[in-house]
C-alpha cells in the first residue's frame, strides 16, 4: 500500500510530546540514580555532587512532565482529532470548562494529574528537607520513573503478543484503530470526537479528582521518610519532621474521599454516601492506616515507644495506594464493582510498581529490626501512649478486615493460576457483611479516642489525678447512656449492636467536647484532636441515624423500616404526572416536566401534612434526565435533594416511559399507533368503544399546549368532549392542526388515563382554509373615513398606522411601511384589521391581514396620493363546515409518569458535619505541627 | 513483655473468631440447579438469553422486570428482578444476580451487570452520518 499522505493532522504537537514523555523518563530515572549514589556515598548534601545532580534532573523532569501536558491541553483545546486521547474524550460541544475534567477522565491523562503532585511536593520536600532530601527524594524520584514508563507506549514482541510497557497518550487515532476511514487522506474532515461521558460532565468531575490525586501523591511522603529513616539507620529526627506533612496528607486524602462520596450522593443516582464498594474501600484502607501512622509516630515522638510501628504503618500506607491503583485500573474488579476504570493492559506493570515498592522497605525494616528498638521498660497502663496504640491495633484490624474482603477477586484470580477449575468466591452481601465488623471497629475507636485524650504520656501525675478523671468517666458514661436514651425518641436502633455504638458515640462526644471546654480551652494548639475526635463520633450518630433510618417513599404506607426485608419493600413508585402518592407523611405529586438542551427537567412537589391536614411545609425537587450525546437514548438520571437542617429528602428518577427512554423504542410506540379515521357531522356524538367522543366547538385560536409554543399563520381547533363509559369519567380536550407557510402541523391530544389519542384529520384543514391562489379577491377603493360592504359586513377605514406591528412582517431598511386601521363588524363580529402595505426599494408590497374567526383575507393593495384613496383587496375562505374528521387511536400507552426513588435521610448532617470536623482537625494539627516545626528550626 | 503478649494474643483470638465468621459470608457463584437446592440466597453468574423475551411494564409493575438468562452451566431460567429495568440492560455482557429460586423462577433482589466499555464495539463515528 502507498504512504497516505494525511492533511490537516499536527504531527509536531504528538513528536514534542512524545519526546518530553522520554526526556521526563529518563530524567527521573537519572534523578533516582543520583539521589541514590549521593545518600549511600553520604556525601554532605550542599556541596556540588550527587543529590544537586538528583535535584536537577528531578526539576527537568518536572519541567518536561508540565510541557507535555501543555501539549495534551493544546490539542484537546483545539480539538485534534487525530490523537487517539483527544478523540477519546473531547467533542465539539463539549463546553470549554469540562476541558480540565476530559484531561483527567482517561488513565493516562490521571496518572499525569498524580505525577504534576509528586513534582509539586517534590520541590517542596527538596527546598525543606536539608540532610535527609537525597534518601527522601529518591523514593519520590523512583515513583515518578515508574508512572512515567506508564506513559511511554513501547510493545515488546513476546511470542505471539507484544508484552505493552505504558500506554503512550500521543498515539495517533490512526495508529491505535484500523479503519477504512483512514484511507482518506483528508479523514480528520471526516470525524468527530466521542467527547466526555455525559455521567462526568459536572463540576464534581472537576475538583474531586485534583483532590483525591493530591490526597494519592501526598501519602508517598510518610512513606518516603520513613525509607529514608531505614536507608540511613536513623530512627529518630525524620519522625518530627513527618509529622505536618502526614496530617496534611491524612487531611487532603480524607478530603477526596469525603468528596467522592458527597458527589456519589448529591449528584449521582446511588442513592446514598456509601457503598463499600471495592473503589471506595481501596481509598480508604490507606486512609485508616495512615491515621493509624500518625498516632503512633506521636507516641513514638513523645515516648520512644512503638517506632516500629510508625514505620510499618507509614510503608504501607502507600503500599496500599499502589494496590488500590492496582485494583482500580487493572481491570481485576470485574463484576463487583459499580465504577473501575477500565483495562488499560497495564497490569504487570502494576504490580512491579507495587513489589519495588514493597520489597525494599519492608526488607530494611526487618533487617533493622533490632536497631530500632524500643524503650525497656513496658508502657503504664493508664498512659496515654499505651491506648493509642491499642488503638492503632484496631485500625490496623479494620484496615486488614476491608481489605481482604475487597481483595476477594484477587484471591480468585491468583487461585485460577494454580487450578483452573477453581470456583471463585463472593461476598453475599457486601454492604452488611462490611457493617457488621466496622460497627465494632467505629465502638472501640470512639471510646478509645475519647479516654485516651485525658491521659498523659508516661502517666504522668495519673496518681493525682485519676480519682477526678474516674468521677469524669462515670459523668461521660451517664451522659452517653442519656443521650442514648434521648436520641431513641428520633431515631430507632433496632437492636443491640446499634444501642452500644450509639452510646459509644456519644460517649466519645460529650468526652472530647469537655476536653474542648475545659482542658484545652478552645486553644486549637491543644484542641485539634478533640476536634478530629468529636468529629468522628458525631460521624457515627450521623451514619447511625441517616442509615438506619432512612425512609423510603413506597406506594405502601404502612411501611416501617425493619418489619419488612429489603425485598418486600417497594422502593421505586410510579409517579403519574397530577396524581399525588401520599406516603412518610408527605403528599407527593408530579408536576411538570420540561425539556432544555439535553436534560429533561422534573418538578416534583412535596406538601408535608400535620395532624389536622393542613400543609405545613411544601417544597420542590427537581431531579432530571441527561440525554445521551446524540440524543438516542437516556445517558443517566441525576438525583435531587433537599436539605434540611435534620434531614434530607433525596429524589432520583429511577424509569421512565419507554417513549421518552430511548428514540428506538418512541419510534417502534409511534409506528405501533394505528388512528382510525372516522368523519361525523360537528356536534354528532361518536362512539369508539367504550368512549363517546363528541364535538363541541371550533376555534380558529387554538388553546392546545404543543400548538402555542408555535408561531402560525392559521390554526383551527375542534373541542372534544370524551366521555368514558366504563369509568363515568368526562374529559374536556382539543385537538389542533396549524399552518406556517406551507407547511402543516398537527397536535394531537392523548387522554393518558383512557389510552387513546384524538387527532384532527388533515383534510379538515382544507375545508376551512381556502390557499391564497384559489381565493376570489374583491377590489375597493375608499378614502379614509369610508366603508366597505362585503358579504355583510361591514369594514371601515379608521386611520393609519405609520409603525405597523405584524406576525408576518419582518422591518428592513429603508422600507416605507403603512398600517391601515380596519374595523370589521356585523353579523355578531366586532373586530380589528391591521393589514400592512410596504414600498421596499421602489416595490410595492402587502402583508395581508387574515383572522380565522371571520374567514376574511383583506390586503392593502394600494394607495393613490394624487386623490388621496386607498386600495383594499378583501376575500373570504370558502368554508364547507359541514363534517369534521377524527383520527382516534385505541390502547396508547401513556407517557406521564415516571419511576421514582425518594428516600428520606434524618440526620445526615452530622455526617457531613462530623466527617468535616474530622478533616479539620486534621488539617489544624498539620498547621499546628509545622509552625512548632519552624519555630524549633529557627531558635 | 507479658502484656504484649497478652494484647498480640487477644488480636489473634479476636482476628481467628472474625475469619471464621466471615466465612459464613462468603459463598462462591452458584448455578441455577445449585439454587435450587438452597434455601438461602445465592449469587449467580451468567449472561442474557438474548433471544427470549424481556418484559417491563413500568406502568403498571414498576418494581417488576423479569427476563431469561443463562447461568455458566448453560442451564436457562426466568429471572424476576424486583427492580425496574437498568440501564442499557441489552447491552451487558454478564450478569450477576443475587436471591432465591421460586419454583421455576429465580427471584432477584439485587443486580450487578458488566457492559462492554462505552464505545468499544463503536466505529468510529462520521459527521452528519449516524449510524
Amino acid at each position: 500500500m502507498n504512504e497516505i499522505q494525511y492533511s490537516g493532522e499536527h504531527l509536531w504537537v504528538g513528536q514534542a510530546g512524545h519526546f518530553l514523555i522520554i526526556l521526563s523518563f529518563v530524567s527521573a530515572l537519572f534523578s533516582v540514580l543520583a539521589y541514590f549514589v549521593s545518600f549511600r556515598s553520604k556525601l554532605p548534601n550542599n556541596s556540588m555532587g550527587w543529590a544537586q545532580l538528583g535535584r536537577y534532573s528531578f526539576y527537568t523532569h518536572g519541567l518536561c512532565l508540565l510541557g507535555l501536558m501543555g501539549m495534551i491541553f493544546y490539542s484537546m483545546y483545539n480539538h485534534m482529532y487525530e490523537y487517539s486521547y483527544v478523540f477519546d474524550h473531547v467533542s465539539e460541544d463539549l463546553p470549554l470548562k469540562y476541558i480540565l475534567s476530559a484531561f483527567w477522565e482517561g488513565q493516562e491523562g490521571s496518572f499525569m494529574l498524580w505525577m504534576f503532585w509528586h513534582v509539586i511536593l517534590g520541590i517542596i520536600l527538596t527546598r525543606t528537607t536539608d540532610k535527609l532530601e537525597a534518601p527522601v527524594m529518591f523514593s519520590i524520584a523512583l515513583a515518578e520513573s515508574i508512572l512515567m514508563s506508564m506513559l511511554l507506549g513501547i510493545h515488546i514482541p513476546w511470542g505471539d503478543e507484544a508484552f505493552k510497557i505504558g500506554s503512550n497518550p500521543t498515539t495517533l487515532l490512526r495508529q491505535m484503530n484500523e479503519a477504512p476511514i483512514f484511507a482518506n487522506a483528508d479523514y480528520l474532515t471526516l470525524i468527530k470526537g466521542r467527547g466526555m461521558n455525559p455521567l462526568l460532565q459536572n463540576y464534581w468531575m472537576t475538583i474531586h479528582p485534583p483532590t483525591l490525586f493530591l490526597g494519592f501523591a501526598s501519602t508517598i511522603v510518610p512513606f518516603a521518610f520513613a525509607f529514608a529513616g531505614l536507608c540511613q539507620n536513623e530512627h529518630k529526627d525524620w519522625l518530627k519532621q513527618v509529622l505536618p506533612w502526614s496530617l496534611f496528607s491524612a487531611g487532603i486524602l480524607g478530603t477526596g474521599i469525603l468528596m467522592g462520596s458527597l458527589w456519589a450522593y448529591v449528584a449521582l443516582s446511588f442513592g446514598g454516601y456509601w457503598a463499600w464498594d471495592p473503589v471506595e474501600n481501596a481509598s480508604l484502607v490507606p486512609w485508616i492506616t495512615l491515621v493509624a501512622g500518625i498516632h503512633v509516630n506521636l507516641v513514638s515522638k513523645n515516648t520512644g515507644y512503638a517506632t516500629r510501628s510508625v514505620y510499618f504503618f507509614y510503608l504501607i500506607s502507600f503500599i496500599l495506594i499502589l494496590y488500590s491503583t492496582f485494583l482500580t485500573r487493572s481491570g481485576v474488579l470485574g463484576d463487583t464493582s459499580a465504577h473501575a476504570f477500565t483495562e488499560m493492559g497495564l497490569e504487570w506493570q502494576l504490580i512491579f510498581l507495587m513489589v519495588i515498592f514493597t520489597i525494599p522497605g519492608m526488607f530494611l525494616l526487618i533487617k533493622n529490626n533490632k536497631a530500632i528498638g524500643n524503650p525497656d521498660k513496658e508502657e503504664e497502663l493508664p498512659s496515654r501512649e499505651f491506648w493509642m496504640f491499642i488503638g492503632s491495633l484496631v485500625l490496623l484490624f479494620s484496615a486488614i478486615l476491608i481489605t481482604s474482603s475487597t481483595s476477594l477477586p484477587v484471591f480468585n484470580k491468583i487461585m485460577t493460576y494454580f487450578s483452573p477449575d477453581f470456583e471463585g468466591k463472593v461476598i453475599k452481601d457486601p454492604i452488611s457483611h462490611y457493617n457488621k465488623y466496622q460497627l465494632w471497629i467505629a465502638v472501640f475507636i470512639s471510646i478509645l479516642s475519647s479516654g485516651a485524650i485525658f491521659l498523659r504520656y508516661r502517666a504522668t501525675n495519673w496518681n493525682i489525678k485519676k480519682n477526678k478523671l474516674f468521677s469524669l468517666l462515670i459523668i461521660f458514661v451517664v451522659l452517653g447512656i442519656m443521650l442514648t436514651g434521648i436520641s431513641t425518641f428520633m431515631i430507632s436502633l433496632y437492636s443491640w449492636q446499634y444501642f452500644i455504638t450509639c452510646f459509644a458515640a456519644f460517649f466519645s462526644v460529650v468526652s472530647n467536647l469537655t476536653y474542648i471546654i475545659i482542658v484545652a480551652k478552645g486553644n486549637f494548639k491543644l484542641a485539634w484532636s478533640a476536634i478530629a475526635h468529636f468529629g468522628f463520633g458525631l460521624m457515627v450518630i450521623g451514619i447511625l441515624a441517616s442509615g438506619l433510618n432512612q425512609k423510603f417513599i413506597s406506594t405502601n404506607p404502612f411501611v416501617f423500616q425493619g418489619m419488612f426485608t429489603d425485598e418486600d419493600l417497594e422502593k421505586y413508585v410510579q409517579l403519574i404526572k397530577g396524581k399525588p402518592l401520599f406516603s412518610q407523611g408527605y403528599f407527593i405529586t408530579y408536576q411538570s416536566d420540561t425539556l432544555v438542551g439535553k436534560e429533561r427537567k422534573y418538578t416534583i412537589n412535596f406538601k408535608k401534612l400535620n395532624d389536622s391536614l393542613e400543609v405545613t411545609d411544601e417544597i420542590n425537587l427537581h431531579p432530571n434526565a441527561i440525554y445521551s450525546n446524540d440524543f438516542t437514548k437516556v445517558a443517566t438520571f441525576n438525583p435531587d435533594t433537599k436539605h434540611y437542617l435534620h434531614k434530607d429528602i433525596f429524589t432520583c428518577i429511577v424509569g421512565l416511559p419507554p417513549s421518552l427512554q430511548s428514540a428506538e423504542e418512541a419510534k417502534k410506540i409511534e409506528d405501533s399507533i394505528k388512528f382510525t379515521t372516522y368523519t361525523l357531522p360537528f356536534k354528532d356524538t361518536l362512539s369508539v368503544a367504550n368512549y363517546k367522543i363528541k364535538s363541541k366547538s371550533i376555534t380558529f385560536t387554538p388553546e392546545n399546549e404543543e400548538y402555542n409554543k408555535h408561531i402560525h399563520d392559521a390554526g383551527v381547533g375542534i373541542n372534544l368532549e370524551v366521555i368514558d363509559t366504563l369509568n363515568d369519567t368526562v374529559y374536556h380536550v382539543e385537538a389542533a392542526l396549524g399552518m406556517q407557510g406551507a407547511l402543516l402541523y398537527n397536535y394531537p391530544v392523548s387522554i393518558n388515563e383512557a389510552g387513546i389519542r384524538i387527532k384532527l384529520d388533515e383534510k379538515m384543514f382544507d375545508s376551512y382554509f381556502t390557499p391564497d391562489e384559489d381565493l376570489d379577491y374583491k377590489e375597493y377603493v375608499i378614502k379614509n373615513g369610508d366603508s366597505i360592504q362585503f358579504e355583510g359586513l361591514n369594514i371601515t377605514l379608521n386611520g393609519f398606522d405609520k409603525e405597523p406591528i405584524h406576525p408576518n412582517y419582518k422591518k428592513e431598511e429603508d422600507d416605507i411601511a403603512i398600517g391601515a386601521q380596519l374595523a370589521v363588524t356585523g353579523q355578531g363580529i366586532n373586530a380589528e384589521a391591521k393589514p400592512i402595505y410596504i414600498i421596499r426599494k421602489n416595490v410595492p408590497m402587502s402583508v395581508k391581514h387574515y383572522s380565522g374567526e371571520t374567514g376574511l383575507h383583506i390586503r392593502f393593495s394600494n394607495i393613490n396620493p394624487s386623490d388621496e384613496t386607498f386600495s383594499f383587496k378583501v376575500a373570504k375562505d370558502k368554508r364547507k363546515t359541514s363534517n369534521i374528521s377524527l383520527g382516534i387511536a385505541k390502547d396508547v400507552p401513556r407517557n406521564d409518569y415516571l419511576i421514582l426513588q425518594a428516600t428520606i435521610f434524618p440526620g445526615i448532617n452530622l455526617f457531613w458535619s462530623g466527617s468535616i470536623l474530622m478533616m479539620l482537625g486534621l488539617f489544624l494539627a498539620a498547621w499546628h505541627r509545622y509552625s512548632i516545626k519552624n519555630s524549633t528550626n529557627n531558635a | 513483655m507479658n502484656r504484649n503478649i497478652i494484647i498480640a494474643l487477644a488480636f489473634i483470638a479476636v482476628g481467628i473468631v472474625v475469619f471464621l465468621s466471615v466465612s459464613k459470608d462468603v459463598s462462591t457463584y452458584a448455578s441455577f440447579s445449585l439454587a435450587e437446592k438452597s434455601s438461602q440466597s445465592s449469587k449467580i453468574v451468567g449472561h442474557l438469553s438474548k433471544d427470549k423475551p424481556m418484559e417491563y411494564d413500568p406502568q403498571n409493575k414498576p418494581n417488576e422486570f423479569s427476563f431469561y438468562m443463562k447461568d455458566s452451566d448453560g442451564l436457562e431460567k426466568k429471572v424476576i428482578l424486583n427492580k425496574p429495568k437498568p440501564q442499557d440492560f441489552e447491552m451487558s455482557e454478564q450478569i450477576v444476580v443475587t436471591g432465591k429460586m421460586d419454583g421455576a423462577v429465580f427471584e432477584a433482589s439485587e443486580i450487578l451487570m458488566k457492559c462492554p466499555s462505552k464505545y468499544k464495539d463503536e466505529e468510529i463515528a462520521v459527521k452528519g452520518q449516524k449510524s
